[in-house]
C-alpha cells in the first residue's frame, strides 16, 4: 500500500465542547460532640442544601465521624483525592473551603517548564526560519 | 467502518416529520399507557425495548417478588427475596442512587431522560445475562450510531482521505481506547463484583482475573479468508477496518471481560439509550460536544512509504505537470548540521516544501507535504447527511464533494 496509517487516540479538551466538572464527589464529616465541628454543623444545616442544588453534578455524602475534627473530602475525575480539615471554622469559612475543593481540578500544583503558553496547537506563525521573510541586519 | 443500509439509519426510531407530538421516549409512552399496572413493573416494561427474545419469565417473576415488599399485596410469597439473589440492581433502585443523579447532571442530560435507562446502560452482559436488563441491545444501536455520525463527518469534512487514514481517524475518535477514556473522563466507577445489592450508579461487569486469558469471543481470530480487501473491511467488519467482525455483546454473557470492554459498551449503550429516549437531534449534539470536540491532528496519521512516487502518480492522474524537486535554499552544506529546503514544483506551482539534513530527506519531506496538502483538502462549507433527517426545509443542503479516491500505485 502506498500509504498506511498510524494509530492514535484523540486528546480530550474539556470545555471545548462539553464541560465536565473535575470534582466528582464530596464527603462532609462532622461530629456532634466536639466544639471544632460547630461551624461545620451550621454549614450542614443552613448552606449545604443550597450548595448541593447549585452543584447537581457532585455526589454529596454527609457522614458522622465522632470524636474527630470535621473534614471535607473531595474525589476528582483523574482519581485524585483532596481533603481539608475545617476544624474551628465558622459556617462561612467551611463554605469557602467547600467551594475551593469544588473548583479544584485534582491536578497537582507544579511549575511548567518556562514556556509562557502551552497548547495542543503549534504557533500560528510556525517556527522561525532563517531562510524565509526579510533579512535581519545585525 | 460498517455501512448502514438506508432503512436502518438513525431516523428509523423517530416519528416521520408530519407527526410532531408523538412522544419520543418509549419510557414515557409506556408510563402513560400502563397506568393501571402495579408500579414495580419497570423491569417488565423495559423488556419490550430489547431486540432479543427473553428466554424465560421465571427470572422476572423472581425479581418482581424480590421487590414487591411487605406493603404490596403479595399473597403467595410472604418473605421478600434478598437483593443478593439478583444479578444486577433492580431498576426501581435507580431513582434512589445519588451517583446516577450526579452522572445525569454531569453529562448535562435533561431530566426527562429516565434514570432507569441510565442504570441499564451501566449493566454489561457479563454481569446480567438477561437481555431485558443488560445493555447489549443498546450498545449495538449505539455502536451503529457512533460509526454513522463519525464516518459521515469525516467523509464530508475530509473528502480525499485515504481509506486507511479514515479507519485510523475513526478509531482515534470512537475506538475502544478512546471510548474507555471517555468513560473515565465522565467519572464512571466500576463495581468490584456485580450484584443486586450494590449502587446502580456503578459500572457492573464480571472482572477478568489477573493472569487469565481473554475470553474466546474477544481473542484475535484468523480472518475468514486471507486476502482481506479494503472493500471487505468496509462492508463486512467493524468500523475500524479490522479483519474480523466485532464480537456480538450477546456473546459475552457470563464471561469475565476486561474493564475496557465494559467501559466502551457503556458509552455505546448510552448513545443508544439517548437515541431511543431523547431522539436523534440531541444525540447529534451530544456527539458533537463529547466526541468531535476532541483534538486529533489528522496530518500526523499518515505513514507514507514512497511519497515521491505517489506524488508523481497523483500528478499524472490529475493531469498536472510531473513534479520536479528544486532546492530553495541551503545552509552549511560542508558542516556537521546542513539544512536544505527543497520545494516540489509542478510547472510553476509549488506543491510542497520540506526541510531536511540531506537533499534526499528534504525532497521526500517535500513530497510528503505535497501529498498531505492534497489529501487533507477541506471544503469550506459542509452539511452532513444526518443534518437533513426529518427536516422540512432542505434548502440549506449542499451536496458534498466526492473524490475519486487515493492514489493507487
Amino acid at each position: 500500500m502506498p500509504v498506511s496509517a498510524i494509530k492514535a487516540v484523540a486528546k480530550p479538551q474539556n470545555g471545548v465542547g462539553a464541560f465536565i466538572l473535575p470534582c466528582k464527589s464530596m464527603t462532609f464529616h462532622y461530629c456532634n460532640w466536639w466544639g471544632s465541628s460547630r461551624g461545620m454543623n451550621a454549614f450542614l444545616k443552613s448552606s449545604l442544601p443550597a450548595f448541593a442544588k447549585r452543584n447537581p453534578q457532585i455526589q454529596i455524602t454527609v457522614s458522622p465521624r465522632p470524636r474527630h475534627h470535621p473534614e471535607i473530602i473531595a474525589n476528582y475525575i483523574n482519581g485524585a483525592q483532596e481533603s481539608i480539615c475545617v476544624k474551628n471554622l465558622q459556617n462561612e469559612g467551611v463554605r469557602e473551603k467547600a467551594e475551593l475543593l469544588r473548583s479544584h481540578t485534582g491536578e497537582k500544583n507544579r511549575k511548567w517548564d518556562g514556556r509562557p503558553v502551552r497548547s495542543l496547537n503549534e504557533s500560528v506563525r510556525g517556527i522561525w526560519s532563517p531562510f524565509h521573510g526579510s533579512k535581519v541586519k545585525i | 467502518m460498517k455501512r448502514i443500509p438506508i432503512s436502518r439509519c438513525a431516523s428509523q426510531l423517530l416519528a416521520p416529520s408530519p407527526l410532531p407530538r408523538r412522544p419520543l421516549c418509549p419510557y414515557a409512552a409506556a408510563k402513560h399507557a400502563r397506568r393501571s399496572i402495579v408500579p414495580h413493573s419497570h423491569r417488565v416494561q423495559a423488556r419490550f425495548q430489547s431486540t432479543v427474545a427473553v428466554p424465560d419469565e421465571g427470572d422476572l417473576e423472581l425479581e418482581m417478588a424480590a421487590h414487591s415488599g411487605p406493603a404490596s399485596t403479595s399473597h403467595s410469597r410472604s418473605e421478600p427475596l434478598p437483593l443478593e439473589s439478583l444479578p444486577s440492581p433492580h431498576p426501581s433502585a435507580a431513582e434512589r442512587s445519588t451517583r446516577l443523579h450526579a452522572l445525569r447532571s454531569r453529562l448535562s442530560l435533561p431530566t426527562r431522560f429516565p434514570l432507569q435507562a441510565l442504570a441499564r446502560t451501566l449493566v454489561h452482559p457479563s454481569a446480567d445475562a438477561n437481555p431485558a436488563f443488560n445493555n447489549a441491545s443498546l450498545s449495538i444501536l449505539g455502536r451503529q450510531l457512533l460509526g454513522y455520525y463519525m464516518t459521515e463527518w469525516l467523509l464530508c469534512t475530509y473528502p480525499r482521505l485515504p481509506m486507511d487514514v479514515i479507519f485510523a481517524a475513526i478509531e482515534a475518535y470512537i475506538g475502544p481506547k478512546a471510548l474507555a477514556t471517555v468513560a473515565s473522563e465522565w467519572g464512571i466507577e466500576a463495581a468490584e463484583e456485580p450484584g443486586g445489592e450494590i449502587d446502580s450508579g456503578l459500572l457492573q461487569f464480571k472482572r477478568i482475573r489477573t493472569g487469565d486469558d481473554l475470553p474466546a469471543a474477544l481473542r484475535r481470530q484468523a480472518p475468514w479468508k486471507w486476502n482481506v480487501t479494503t472493500t471487505h473491511k468496509i462492508m463486512t467488519t467493524d468500523e475500524f477496518g479490522s479483519e474480523d467482525a466485532p464480537p456480538s455483546p450477546h456473546a459475552l454473557e457470563k464471561t469475565p471481560v476486561p474493564s475496557e470492554e465494559a467501559a466502551q459498551a457503556f458509552v455505546r449503550a448510552l448513545i443508544g439509550a439517548l437515541h431511543v429516549h431523547l431522539g436523534s437531534p440531541l444525540v447529534k449534539r451530544f456527539f458533537r460536544d463529547h466526541f468531535l470536540s476532541r483534538h486529533l491532528d489528522i496530518s500526523t496519521l499518515f505513514d507514507f512509504r514512497t511519497p515521491t512516487r505517489d506524488l508523481s502518480h497523483l500528478c499524472a492522474r490529475e493531469g498536472f505537470e510531473s513534479p520536479v524537486a528544486r532546492l530553495i535554499s541551503e545552509t552549511g552544506r560542508l558542516s556537521r548540521h546542513p539544512v536544505f529546503i527543497v520545494g516540489v514544483y509542478s510547472g510553476r506551482d509549488k506543491l510542497g516544501e520540506g526541510a531536511g539534513s540531506s537533499l534526499d530527506e528534504a525532497r521526500v519531506r517535500a513530497a510528503a507535504a505535497a501529498l498531505k496538502a492534497w489529501y487533507l483538502y477541506k471544503p469550506a462549507e459542509v452539511t452532513v447527511p444526518s443534518s437533513m433527517e426529518g427536516a422540512l426545509d432542505t434548502s440549506t443542503w449542499r451536496p458534498n464533494y466526492v473524490d475519486c479516491g487515493e492514489v493507487i500505485v
